[in-house]
């Protein structure tokens, strides 16, 4: 019995077949080869190691040059 | 009651009570000719058809992944010595093809940076301290986020917050990025909305929102709340949000997108083939009453200067984006493709009115950065189908928006079985003849990314000044997940 003031979590539990039905465009796919998979990026490059930069430095420092006149290599 | 009819002095007398139920609705207006009516005209620029449309989208090509690229962008050290490959730092995006009958080259290509890229855990003021959420002041339009650390004219926000331009006013190329409180402890993964405090048990939550405004001297970052969105503690987004950031935490920027359709673009273009037709070439024209004072963009070969806006060039041709201003459209080219206006939360209450066309800044005829429809519409830009359909796809649900049709003549269910047997067609259509018939003509990513229609929305995607978008930079990933360089001739795993 949750207390006042707690987060009630509010979702409806679906059944089996309620999830199995929903899947519209979930359907077998046929294919040769893996499948295309991509880093999902939150956690690139992380931790630091030595000699590396972050994306976030690395984007002020262009644009930081950027402004003063130097060109991209 | 009535009047006279038929008099010598016609029918000028007082005009009779209208019948309620022989009153016609008025279907157009005065001056529009053949142009649908403004209901017709509101249901197409209606949000909520480009989200459905997109969900169509989604279940029809999103499954296939024909036309998927993913990549790396390699961001360039114009003075630094870069790092090691490997070890350099990345944006990472995929930009996915659109089979599209209508489009000349026959695929619309919509591309999505993936979302906390940018990291807030490393930016640091002069002595070192780490710039999290010190502190949130609120009014009825905005959040003032003070960061931690001491800022001051000499020592202002860093790159790309704040850059310092020799030649002007500073840049601030973060200004319309979505910032997102996602990140608890330096270092870390940013929290999604599942994840769980485990202290408390209880979910994190954080809250979404566009920056509007960066003063770098004073540390503050100026958020806009119409807009924003919270993942709230019970696992549902609200928007917009109802609470503030969460001091201590770190800031990263939001996914965003971009595409190269004449909605997302807001230009349309003129058609040198017909491909759902036959075969003939066409010379384009600009119907006068369209000549708009606007600017067109001219793709130039980077070493010569000359025009070269071939579709498919050498991966090692690098080309710049030429920008003319003060001059009319280029006839045929690009035309004004209609507007979209807010309005307004500020006291002055105003319509945005529409685009002016002054809608980028530039700096040494390099675009730097793009607003005209960077006004965010609940959670989001002003997304196209094809941008829905990438949300859908990524198996984030986006919102439905509000703005349903109205006035269809059919019942909405009609209309939307419809819209699904319309995008079956078409969509087998375009999947089978297009694609080929595109495949042959253009080049697909990274080797098109400096194209007359893709290059101004990697601008977009990326937000790096247009110079920086450099074949080069890109890395692909093949089918097997490894990556390859297409400018040093590299090629995908067969």
């Amino acid at each position: 019995m949750a207390d006042f003031g707690e987060v009630i979590e509010t979702r409806y539990v679906l059944s089996r077949e309620q999830l199995e039905a929903s899947k519209f465009g979930f359907s077998p796919v046929y294919h040769s080869g893996s499948p295309t998979v991509y880093s999902p990026g939150d956690v690139v490059n992380l931790p630091y190691v030595s000699g590396e930069v972050s994306s976030m430095t690395a984007l002020g420092n262009a644009w930081a040059a950027y402004a003063s006149g130097i060109g991209p290599t | 009651m009535g009047s006279k009819s038929g008099s010598s002095f016609g029918s000028f007398g007082a005009q009779d009570a209208p019948l309620i139920n022989k009153i016609k609705p008025v279907t157009t207006e005065f001056s529009r000719g053949s142009v649908p009516n403004s209901i017709a005209r509101m249901d197409r620029e209606s949000a909520w058809t480009r989200w459905r449309r997109g969900y169509e989208i989604a279940c029809y090509v999103g499954i296939q992944h024909g036309l998927t690229y993913p990549f790396e962008y390699k961001v360039p050290f114009p003075v630094d010595i870069a790092p090691a490959e490997g070890n350099q730092p990345l944006i990472l995006g995929v930009v996915q093809g659109f089979p599209t009958a209508g489009k000349e080259f026959g695929v619309h290509w919509a591309g999505c940076r993936i979302g906390a890229i940018l990291r807030f855990d490393n930016v640091t003021d002069s002595s070192g301290t780490l710039a999290s959420i010190a502190s949130v002041v609120e009014d009825d339009e905005y959040w003032y986020v003070q960061l931690a650390g001491s800022w001051s004219s000499a020592n202002p926000l860093p790159p790309p917050l704040y850059v310092p331009n020799p030649s002007g006013a500073p840049l601030k190329p973060l200004l319309g990025e979505t910032l997102e409180d996602r990140i608890i402890t330096p270092g870390s993964s940013p929290v999604t909305k599942d994840t769980l405090n485990p202290a408390t048990d209880k979910r994190y939550g954080y809250v979404q929102a566009v920056l509007i405004d960066v003063d770098g001297e004073n540390g503050i970052l100026k958020l806009q709340k119409s807009g924003s969105f919270q993942a709230s503690p019970d696992n549902v987004y609200l928007t917009p949000s109802a609470g503030a950031f969460t001091p201590g935490r770190y800031f990263t920027v939001g996914t965003r997108y971009a595409c190269s359709c004449q909605d997302f673009s807001r230009r349309s273009y003129a058609f040198m083939m017909n491909l759902s037709e036959k075969e003939t070439r066409r010379f384009p024209y600009t119907r006068p009453s369209l000549l708009k004072y606007g600017r067109h963009e001219l793709i130039t070969d980077a070493n010569s200067g000359t025009i070269d806006n071939r579709a498919m060039t050498d991966a090692n041709q690098n080309r710049d984006l030429t920008l003319t201003t003060s001059s009319i459209d280029n006839p045929g080219v690009f035309t004004d493709f209609g507007g979209r206006y807010l309005r307004n939360i500020p006291a002055d209450g105003k319509a945005e009115g529409p685009t002016t066309f002054v809608d980028y800044t530039a700096k040494d005829n390099q675009i730097t950065s793009f607003s005209d429809y960077w006004t965010p519409l609940l959670d989001e830009m002003r997304y196209c189908k094809h941008i829905y359909a990438l949300r859908f796809e990524e198996g984030i649900l986006p919102p439905e928006p509000s703005d349903l049709p109205v006035g269809t003549t059919e019942s909405l269910t009609a209309w939307e079985q419809n819209l699904v047997r319309e995008t079956a067609t078409s969509k087998k259509h375009s999947q089978y003849i297009t694609t080929l018939r595109a495949l042959a003509l253009m080049d697909v990513p990274p080797k098109n990314f400096q194209s007359p229609q893709m290059l101004p929305m990697m601008q977009k995607l990326l937000n790096v000044p247009t110079s920086f978008i450099r074949l080069e930079n890109f890395r692909m990933q093949d089918k097997t997940g490894a990556f390859y360089n297409p400018s040093a001739y590299e090629l995908p795993a067969t």
